[in-house]
């Protein structure tokens, strides 16, 4: 069901939420960074902030009329279902084996409020790695099964969003608890029936004809905004064929190696178990931390390091994300929320190395296919 | 199997220890819980853990009909040398089995060869006692097998039984040979022509470092074994041993769930690239 209500229903929506006892997660304002963060109440929604993204470059400035105005900032939903840094087993060693002391239990429920419809593509992406059937990973499964996700659709684009070419928004298709779309004086509110309760105390009125062709029109701006993105048409199969090109190399030699495009990425799940021992009582914890294909000893085993050049480690990046993930689990592993592009140091761009491989499938020159290199 | 296998351990007792080379032995453990090696299939592998440490993925090298589950390992890194230096009565922890078996089934009736270099001869253990333990199974056992030196070569004290087994035959070759080593010199593929493969009948179960691999599907495929009679052990940098930390990619395949034994035809595509 389709309905409009005030502005105001966002607060009251995040207080619903709180009190139903969810950790409710929106986008904050932080030292001048829009990042998501556990809201204590409403008023720490980053209302009003605009965000600015070029290729290494962000900051933000004030001044917009609607709350969720700020598109991506650095986290993505992945920070909660797949923390970066959490226990998956306590240990002890008594002499006569190890005993387990305890293993992950959640203890807590999220709800998030005005997630992006490319972070809600990409949990639906993470959940075919975390959730295959019988293989499901205890801590994703568990957090994310009692999760309530409310989308803000996108009436205005990044400087590096392209979620129109990889078709995972600005507007968010299926697989939300609720969408909102910002019209200029109230909120256009999609809400599956059953979910109507968490609107509870909360004035609906049906939404018109008028202002449902409003949203639409607000959301095709936006995606209008998004001049460059990726040619979705072949593309496993041309990457594949472009696997030698010299872009590669010259991207490697530009990439510092440093694994942020896999911290952002909401969709890269790479991670590694350390051994933790308590010095007190010499327990060991088990301990699960994100980990990066960038990262040079990432694919090290005995027999020899198969991606010992950065070159390797950073085609394996793109190339799994645009080759290898439709064959894995079938659909791409971007959803061009521009992140990897935002928060690389030296500013390297998916988008402009895709375009480079796919240039020379084609025979024509970098700068011909329209490849700007800042 | 769960994934809930991420803290579930089973407590594995060493019950003997074999010296194969100077940094390469052979354990065997008495498991808890119930299991026993009949719950291990030849080809899958385990993750052995030493308390406060950290974890490493084992090959299976025991057959199921055998009394005590095998690992054979080299001592090159912090875990595996502290596993080479288990004894008797010492206990680890072990998560598994892991990943696709060899597919012996497919191997029914045909000449079964079994290729191994180096390291790669462990997994392949289970393959050649289960084959020779019913010959009527298989049309003969061609075990291939190179090390590096003579030195390097492992579970000697078995090469008589499998040798003069029926249906058996065992050629070994090493990169370096020395005065003493009366056999073979040079890579495990200049056997080849000796092992008197039926290529129309041959069934190829190939595990060792990349390129021997690589080079020993060339060759199988000149001697007429097709491309789906060859089958490969891949290794990768198995962890979680359930497709999801990522560290065993290999393109589009997770070498510890959808591996590490693939029919040829499935990893064709990425095996002759650098990098992948």
């Amino acid at each position: 069901m389709r309905f409009t209500a005030h502005p105001d229903a966002v607060a009251r929506l995040v207080q619903n939420l709180l009190g139903m006892g969810y950790v409710v997660v929106g986008p904050t304002l932080r030292e001048g960074v829009v990042r998501l963060d556990e809201l204590a109440e409403p008023e720490s929604l980053a209302s009003g902030v605009v965000d600015i993204q070029g290729p290494g470059s962000y900051a933000t400035a004030g001044g917009s009329p609607y709350v969720f105005s700020a598109v991506n900032g650095p986290d993505s939903a992945k920070k909660y279902f797949h923390p970066a840094e959490v226990e998956l087993v306590k240990l002890t060693e008594d002499g006569q084996g190890v005993k387990v002391v305890s293993t992950f239990r959640p203890d807590r429920k999220y709800a998030f409020v005005g997630l992006r419809p490319c972070d809600l593509r990409g949990l639906q992406i993470f959940d075919k790695t975390m959730l295959v059937p019988g293989l499901e990973d205890p801590v994703y499964s568990s957090l994310r099964k009692d999760s309530i996700l409310v989308v803000a659709n996108c009436t205005r684009a990044g400087g590096n969003c392209f979620c129109a070419s990889m078709g995972t928004g600005p507007e968010a298709s299926s697989g939300f608890d609720a969408a909102i779309t910002e019209l200029p004086t109230k909120l256009l509110i999609d809400v599956p029936d059953k979910n109507v309760g968490l609107f509870q105390g909360i004035g609906l009125n049906p939404a018109t004809d008028e202002d449902i062709r409003l949203g639409k029109k607000m959301i095709e701006a936006a995606r209008e905004q998004m001049v460059n993105g990726i040619e979705r048409m072949n593309l496993a199969e041309s990457m594949y064929a472009g696997m030698e090109s010299p872009v590669w190399e010259e991207a490697a030699e530009r990439c510092l190696a440093c694994g942020n495009c896999t911290m952002v990425c909401p969709t890269c799940f790479c991670n590694t178990v350390q051994d933790r021992i308590d010095l007190r009582d010499g327990s060991v914890s088990r301990v699960r931390t994100w980990d990066s294909c960038l990262a040079k000893d990432f694919a090290y085993s005995a027999g020899g390091n198969p991606r010992l050049s950065r070159m390797a480690r950073y085609r394996q990046f793109v190339m799994h994300k645009l080759a290898y993930w439709p064959e894995e689990f079938g659909d791409y592993g971007c959803v061009g929320c521009g992140r990897c592009v935002t928060w690389c140091p030296v500013g390297i761009d998916i988008r402009a190395t895709v375009k480079g491989v796919l240039a020379g499938q084609a025979g024509i020159t970098q700068e011909q296919a329209g490849v700007q290199i800042v | 199997m769960s994934r809930q296998m991420l803290s579930r351990l089973t407590r594995a007792v060493v019950s003997g220890v074999m010296k194969e080379t100077p940094d390469t032995y052979t354990l065997l453990f008495d498991l808890g819980g119930g299991r026993s090696p009949a719950d291990f299939e030849p080809g899958q592998f385990n993750m052995l853990y030493v308390y406060g440490v950290g974890e490493v993925p084992i090959s299976v090298a025991s057959a199921r009909g055998e009394k005590s589950l095998m690992h054979t390992v080299r001592s090159v890194g912090r875990v595996t040398s502290l596993l080479t230096k288990l004894e008797g009565g010492e206990s680890i922890g072990l998560r598994g089995p892991f990943g696709r078996p060899w597919p012996l089934a497919d191997a029914e009736g045909k000449q079964l060869l079994l290729i191994a270099g180096g390291l790669g001869f462990p997994p392949l253990r289970p393959v050649i006692e289960e084959a020779l333990a019913a010959p009527d199974r298989f049309g003969g056992v061609r075990i291939i097998y190179g090390a590096r030196t003579p030195a390097d070569l492992i579970y000697r004290r078995e090469y008589e039984r499998w040798g003069a087994a029926p249906g058996g035959s065992l050629l070994l070759t090493v990169d370096r040979g020395t005065n003493e080593w009366p056999g073979n010199v040079g890579v495990v593929t200049t056997l080849f022509r000796k092992a008197g493969i039926d290529g129309k009948q041959a069934v190829a179960f190939v595990c060792g470092p990349e390129l021997m691999i690589r080079f020993s599907i060339l060759e199988l495929q000149k001697l007429g074994v097709s491309e789906g009679n060859i089958f490969v052990s891949m290794e990768r940098n198995m962890s979680c041993g359930a497709g999801t930390c990522g560290h065993c990619q290999f393109g589009p395949l997770f070498i510890c769930r959808d591996g590490p034994v693939f029919a040829y035809p499935r990893v064709k595509k990425y095996f002759p690239r650098e990098g992948i």
